[in-house]
């Protein structure tokens, strides 16, 4: 409880970070101690990043350090000082959705959708390692992501979806490309 | 079309069109707004079109109301949710990623008592500290506020007593969350600490310092915030006509949400002074009312924003104390003020599942008909009433259907404990007793030695008929429900056939889908839901709803029935839900009142411009107005769909004059229910049903249990989405499976919560998860939209018994405490192998089944009633069948006008009062004003 909660940690005082996020180079001054989800949400902008819990139990706050999931509640920013960070807001290309994005969208991956970030991101991982991933592989690779909407079966069956996309090379479509004309000719019988 | 050759040729030389006939190709002129993809209009589906409007839509369930609306575009297709891909590319901005310049970070400050007196708070250390801005106490707001307006009985912050430990007793805003979290430990509180209570029993007697003071209305001097005694039927009858009786006290755990997101909130005053809240609320218009209480302003100073919803199954469905508090800080400080709640505040502010103490008592005569229920719920509120009200009659009353009963006598009561306050959560106070309810019915099969499925399909409810309190029940989809889970599990294989230590078990549910009464009925005259649409020369829609899409999707089925009226894709319909000051009032997201209420409003709203379209199109056309139809964006002469003209011709035609076209649609409930004391708790304009079987393991040496797979039927009507309808019932799967076998609120002997985390708290991961099979019954209720009914809440009801009574297949244990965890279950294994007199647990066997004579007798009535059944849903001159046919009654008159014996009564006699069950005595004091006190 609120009394018995150790005092903060004296700051640490600033030091200068630099690492690449989502492609950007980022160059910060941040605390010496300072977690990285706070610096991804703070300072670098990246408010995709989700904190549900800050202990390391929800998977939300998930992103891949150099192209390993990490927990960033759980990570210290000077650890990943120098590294490519990727947050849920790297995943598309422009207005063409990451597949495993779309997947989500299109087979119910993704209800409250606050939980989808870290999923999508261990996904995305999961996909690159291993295109073609089986059910249990899936699972296993989500594991330690809490869904509380879902019962997680929409979500493996949109990896799945998302896979069958990958290997078959097919892309996603631009997000904005004209949508339905209003005004349309008879098509006939 | 169905119309014959004949007819459609006589039509088609009567309503001969000239000079409106369309080639087929692309119309040669532009207009403003056209263009985009898709230039033509796909013919109509005819396998969307219901068969009552000459399409090949099969309807075993008869027409609805709203078949001449289908258009064939998206109701009924699975539909990704229309805000989906905010959610996937890290676009949705949820309570804590609103970020406005100039912000401060709000903390607040809570007891670490139990229950306190509030001596004296000093917060000139705190006001000392650099970057330190704002400071508020309970003094900064005095008004009480609550989410029933019966009830209120909260405060921003402590005003004079803190009742429970992380109750709110002052808060700070500072520059940053380093400073805010310093200066909340530089706050000094003075407590004068009091006797707490923690076990719900202890709230039942009399206390020299309730936790609330109702003044004359208080009951004795006790700690019961509510009591119910309801009696229905033939009570005395029950007992002397029972072959079998069960009977099981129950302990429930409190269980908690577990949104991912933590409550967060933003408040901003605004230059013109006007408070703009954002916070991730299911409920936003009770907050809304909330805020003008406590801060003393009119509603319209203030414009509630409500951001994504991390989740909320009830948990975001109170107006909180942490919303007010961040309203006064950001109006002292004069800047924008942050609040975001750590895990461990969630369950602080809680509103969970309420911990439970349930005896349930049920008896079946030598018919196997069900001839009484008896319950008594006892259920811990914790500090603060919230919804409990209604939860202490939902407890009861929602377990009246779908079985027709011989009575039913219900005592319940609510009770103040020094925990964090219990509240909504999906299934609202019918998960426990349902469970009780469920497993009862099984264990009197048992007895009985028929099989609990067909004791079921003999006792069910017919379509269109009262229950024994008097609830209106339209559409029933329960048989299907359970025929179809017993096929699809390969029941009959296996029910008591399976080796030791493997179990298969039934367990049904039955929701409202949506409240009768909304909880602010004055004047009494509002609608429930209302829905505004407006359509400008760009030919898109926008909508305004003031529904909260909280995950569930109901932004998708509001733009979906609108998109089906008017024959649009959903690419042009856009949903604004957000803020208040735009959105017309809907009462929020709980009571699975969403889907029915405001998709209903929805249609009504999109009807008008749908009238007004076919209008113009008359018009420019010349052709029959009433033979006129909506197709994907065209619309048309029925019988000649050449003569039509496009969707944007025909909104232009309509703008003439006047410009945007504007609708608004509203959404009431029918007049319905009884007019006894709690007669409309529980009342709603339909009603959801489900079965579910479910198959575990149950490790006999370790006690570890699994659920290995589940069929899900539920009858939701009609499925307007069926992804988001799937979606809905294997998450309630996941929440139901969380509850009985892991989920746990512990409180240590001190009465502290010992596990307000995720790492303790176990909400099951991927790999707890069973597969489900969802299976989706459509019993296409006559007033739902489209026929649909909910498919939030009911779906959580009967995972909990199907898992108990397959653990009882499994071991032939019967557990009577929530959740079933290894130890548990170790001990009741042990106890039974100490019983059955074996050393090995191995050597343990699992119960079997012989069929007794009853068994056919049961077969046979649940056949006649499927046929009595399938008739009355297909009648339309049907005559009223009230609960109680099955004893005899004549089914047509409410049996208390008839027989006195089956006269209401919900007040306890002295006779009951000399030896009550536990929440009966509740019943023992005495309101206050009734001895005479002030
Ligand atoms: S916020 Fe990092 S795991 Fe929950
Ligand atoms: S979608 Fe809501 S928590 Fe996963």
């Amino acid at each position: 409880m609120v009394q018995h909660r150790l005092p903060m940690l004296p700051s640490a005082g600033e030091v200068p970070w630099a690492a690449s996020v989502n492609g950007v180079e980022k160059q910060l001054n941040i605390e010496g101690n300072a977690i990285l989800l706070d610096v991804l949400r703070d300072q670098a902008g990246s408010l995709g990043t989700k904190r549900g819990c800050d202990m390391g139990t929800c998977g939300c706050c998930t992103v891949l350090v150099d192209g390993q999931p990490r927990l960033s509640c759980l990570t210290l920013a000077a650890e990943a000082d120098g590294a490519e960070i990727t947050t849920v807001e790297g995943l598309a290309d422009g207005h063409h959705l990451h597949p495993i994005q779309e997947m989500f969208a299109e087979c119910g991956g993704s209800q409250c959708g606050f939980c989808t970030p870290g999923f999508l991101v261990v996904c995305s991982a999961l996909l690159e390692e291993n295109p073609s991933p089986s059910d249990d592989e899936i699972k296993c690779a989500i594991e330690g992501n809490l869904c509380r909407c879902t019962g997680y079966q929409q979500i493996v069956d949109s990896v799945r979806a998302a896979s069958e996309i990958l290997t078959s090379g097919r892309g996603v479509g631009d997000s904005t490309a004209p949508k339905s004309d209003p005004h349309p000719g008879f098509a006939g019988e | 079309m169905a119309d014959s050759d004949e007819n459609s040729a006589a039509d088609k030389n009567e309503d001969e069109m000239v000079g409106y006939r369309q080639q087929p190709g692309k119309l040669p002129f532009a207009k403003p707004g056209s263009g985009g993809k898709d230039r033509f209009s796909r013919p109509t589906d005819d396998a969307m079109i219901p068969e009552s409007q000459g399409g090949q839509k099969a309807q075993p369930w008869g027409p609805h109301r709203h078949d001449g609306l289908v258009s064939g575009q998206v109701i009924g297709k699975p539909t990704a949710l229309v805000d989906s891909r905010w959610k996937v590319t890290g676009q949705a901005h949820y309570g804590d990623d609103v970020r406005l310049a100039g912000e401060l970070i709000g903390r607040i400050i809570r007891s670490p008592h139990h229950y306190a007196r509030v001596l004296s708070i000093d917060c000139s250390k705190a006001l000392e500290l650099p970057g330190v801005v704002a400071i508020a106490t309970g003094a900064d707001a005095a008004n009480k506020f609550g989410v029933l307006p019966v009830t209120k009985d909260e405060h921003a912050m402590a005003v004079e007593k803190a009742r429970h430990a992380g109750d709110l007793v002052a808060c700070v805003a500072a520059e940053d969350e380093a400073t805010a979290r310093e200066a909340e430990r530089l706050i000094e509180v003075e407590y004068e600490i009091l006797d707490s209570i923690h076990d719900m029993r202890d709230g039942l007697e009399d206390s020299e310092n309730p936790i609330h003071d109702r003044g004359r209305y208080h009951i004795g001097e006790a700690n019961v915030q509510k009591r119910v005694f309801q009696e229905f039927g033939d009570i005395d009858g029950m007992a002397s006509s029972a072959v079998a009786s069960h009977k099981q006290n129950w302990l429930f755990a409190g269980v908690n949400h577990a949104a991912t997101e933590p409550h967060a909130v933003v408040a901003h005053w605004d230059p013109s002074g006007r408070l703009t809240l954002y916070t991730p609320q299911q409920v936003p218009h009770y907050v809304h009312r909330a805020l003008a209480d406590v801060l003393e302003v009119p509603m319209h100073q203030i414009n509630v924003h409500r951001t994504f919803v991390g989740g909320g199954f009830g948990g975001k469905s109170d107006p909180f104390p942490h919303e007010m508090c961040a309203a006064i800080l950001a109006r002292k400080s004069g800047r924008p003020v942050r609040i975001c709640f750590d895990r461990e505040e969630v369950y602080w502010i809680n509103r969970g599942r309420h911990p439970s103490r349930i005896e349930m008592n049920l008896h079946a005569d030598d018919e196997g008909r069900i001839c009484g229920i008896e319950t008594d719920a006892l259920i811990d509120g914790g500090a603060f009433a919230s919804f409990g009200h209604v939860t202490t009659y939902y407890n009861g009353v929602l377990h009246t259907a779908p079985y027709e009963i011989g009575a039913f006598h219900y005592t319940g009561a609510r009770v103040w404990t020094n925990k964090p306050a219990s509240g909504a959560m999906r299934g609202h106070g019918a998960v426990n007793s349902r469970c009780a309810v469920e497993t009862g019915l099984d264990d009197l099969a048992e007895q009985l030695s028929v099989d609990p499925i067909t004791l079921r399909l003999a006792n069910l409810l017919p379509p269109h008929s009262a229950t024994i309190t008097g609830f209106r029940v339209t559409s029933i989809g329960m048989r299907e429900c359970l025929e179809r889970v017993k096929e699809a599990s390969g029941w009959d294989e296996k029910f008591r056939k399976m080796p030791l230590g493997k179990g298969i078990g039934i367990g049904c549910g039955f929701f409202i889908s949506g409240s009768g009464l909304p909880i602010h009925w004055d004047p009494n005259k509002f609608p429930h839901a209302t829905v505004h649409l407006k359509i400008d020369m760009d030919g898109g829609v926008t909508v305004h709803t003031g529904a909260a899409d909280i995950g569930q999707g109901s932004d998708t089925v509001v733009a979906q029935s609108v998109a089906e009226v008017l024959g649009l894709p959903l690419d042009m319909i856009r949903v604004k839900s957000r803020d208040s000051d735009t959105s017309p009032v809907d009462l929020g997201s709980y009571s699975s009142r969403v889907t029915f209420m405001n998709a209903n409003a929805a249609i009504s709203a999109a009807m008008q411009i749908r009238d007004e379209l076919l209008d113009a199109t008359a018009e420019i056309t010349g052709a029959d107005r009433t033979k006129l139809v909506i197709g994907d964006r065209r619309i048309f002469a029925k019988n000649d769909p050449a003569v039509g003209v496009s969707y944007l011709e025909a909104l232009h035609k309509a703008q003439e004059d006047r410009g945007a076209l504007v609708a608004s649609g509203a959404y009431r409930t029918p007049p319905m229910g009884r007019t006894h004391k709690g007669a409309a708790a529980g009342l709603a304009p339909a009603y959801s049903f489900s079965a579910y079987v479910a198959e575990v393991s149950v490790d006999v040496e370790t006690g570890q249990t699994k659920v290995e797979k589940v069929w899900a039927a539920h009858d939701c009507g009609k499925a307007l989405n069926p992804l988001s309808v799937k979606g809905q019932i294997i998450g309630s799967c996941h929440m139901g499976m969380g509850q009985v076998l892991s989920e746990e609120m512990r409180y240590g002997r001190s009465g502290h919560l010992m596990n307000p985390d995720l790492l303790d708290y176990k909400i099951p991961s991927v790999h707890e998860m069973p597969e489900v099979v969802p299976i989706i019954v459509e019993s296409n209720d006559p007033e739902g939209p489209f026929g649909a009914k909910e498919a939030g809440e009911g779906p959580l009801l009967p995972i909990l018994p199907a898992v108990c009574n397959a653990v009882y297949d499994a071991v032939g244990v019967r557990t009577a405490e929530l959740p079933i965890t290894p130890d548990r279950m170790h001990k009741l294994i042990e106890k039974k192998c100490k019983s059955s007199g074996v050393k090995d647990p191995l050597d343990l066997s699992a119960p079997r089944l012989e069929h007794s004579a009853l068994q056919d007798t049961l077969a046979s009535r649940a056949a006649e009633h499927a046929e009595r059944d399938l008739a009355r849903r297909l009648d339309d001159d049907r005559q009223p069948y009230h609960n109680g046919a099955l004893f005899g009654l004549d089914p047509t008159i409410p049996p208390d006008e008839v027989d006195e014996r089956w006269a209401v009564n919900v007040i306890p006699s002295e006779e009951y009062l000399a030896s009550p069950r536990l929440a009966g005595s509740a019943w023992k004091h005495t309101e206050r004003r009734h001895r005479g006190d002030a």
